[in-house]
């Protein structure tokens, strides 16, 4: 990885990026962030009519229906925005231990979301007999907890070394 | 300048020095203000939207906003509290960043945009806001809201390329964790940046 991220830093794209990384990089990672905010938006919505507690004139699947695209649409944009990044800044990014716990993270609440949008059989009595399931909730919890993981982790990138000895980045040069 | 001595008093209080001088506090802080204004942007996109007539068409708008706003509103609240503590850590260089201050300006124009279509739009919500139709003003409104609170996090994010908090550890000599990229110190450009921590250790405090 060490040598491959090295590698990745001497490519011209990389090269590109980083000619213009005083407004490219912090722009891109806004672009980033706005994605996280339409996903954390969206998934708080589903989560709050899983809980009961907004949307409740809406049934779960009509939330489901009306945010979902959404949800999927900007991981879309995210895994563009995430590669620009890490093209821009190879070494940062990949000898990173935050970078890569918060690609488990994606991973797993990517599965979970989709899951939850598209895994379960697109009938409403299937939802209702669901909906009100304690583990149903708590799966709803455990997957906005995760999204939240997703963005401290995110954001430890910068500041990878408060792992301590679980920062590759100390052992780096 | 008496705002200086103040803001320079606000660095040296018990709580500015122990953040800056712990080497996770402020990333947990700023985790934790990113976590609060996605919620912020993202439910008050929610409502942008539906009255662009992009999403939600279908639902009341007085209802919307019932269900919403108070999140929006709880988010916000820790949003501020976690951006008053970091604020804190290095008040005079964040006073005098020029995307703070633009950041703050835009916040200002996003409290009264909102005020605006309480005074337009909103006035009529009740005979308009169930159908799917939105008044001109209310759409002006959402689509300068979304504007603004975009503008918002670019500005929140480059002010971590322009400042330096003084929150991170001492880097160990020769190591620039900030960017592995850059040059090594004594040459020159080496200020890459790429995150939101400083480039530069800031002059700061000894630690440890």
């Amino acid at each position: 990885m060490n040598s491959f991220a090295h590698w990745l830093s001497t490519t011209s794209p990389s090269h590109a990026f980083r000619v213009h990384e005083s407004w490219l990089i912090p722009g891109v990672q806004s672009i980033h962030i706005v994605g996280i905010a339409v996903i954390m938006g969206s998934l708080f919505m589903i989560l709050l009519r899983i809980l009961g507690w907004a949307g409740t004139d809406q049934t779960l699947r009509q939330t489901t229906d009306r945010f979902a695209p959404w949800i999927f649409g900007a991981l879309g944009l995210q895994l563009v925005t995430g590669i620009v990044m890490i093209v821009a800044e190879p070494v940062r990014e990949l000898i990173n231990f935050s970078f890569w716990a918060k690609m488990v993270f994606v991973a797993i609440g990517t599965t979970l979301a989709a899951i939850f949008l598209y895994g379960f059989p697109n009938r409403e009595q299937q939802w209702d007999r669901f909906v009100n399931r304690r583990t149903f909730k708590s799966l709803a919890i455990v997957t906005f907890v995760i999204f939240l993981c997703i963005i401290v982790l995110g954001r430890l990138i910068a500041y990878d070394h408060i792992w301590g000895s679980w920062s590759p980045a100390r052992q780096e040069f | 300048m008496p705002i200086d001595a103040f803001l320079k008093s606000i660095e040296a209080t018990n709580f500015a020095t122990t953040v800056r001088d712990s080497i996770w506090m402020f990333p947990i802080i700023e985790s934790i203000h990113v976590m609060s204004f996605t919620l912020v942007v993202g439910t008050i996109a929610v409502i942008d939207l539906r009255l662009l007539g992009v999403a939600s068409v279908q639902r009341a708008v007085q209802r919307m906003t019932q269900d919403i706003l108070k999140w929006t509103w709880g988010a916000f609240a820790l949003t501020v509290l976690t951006g008053l503590m970091m604020f804190t850590t290095n008040a005079r260089v964040y006073y005098h960043n020029p995307f703070f201050r633009t950041k703050m300006i835009l916040l200002v124009f996003a409290g009264l945009n909102m005020a605006a279509f309480e005074f337009t739009a909103g006035r009529t919500v009740h005979i308009w806001g169930s159908g799917p139709s939105v008044p001109r003003a209310g759409k002006a409104v959402a689509a300068v809201s979304l504007v603004l609170w975009i503008s918002i996090i670019f500005m929140g994010r480059i002010i971590g390329f322009t400042t330096h908090p003084g929150a991170v550890a001492p880097p160990t000599p020769g190591v620039n964790y900030d960017n592995f990229l850059a040059p090594p110190p004594g040459s020159s450009n080496g200020n890459g940046g790429g995150n939101g921590a400083p480039n530069q250790p800031a002059p700061a405090p000894p630690k440890q």
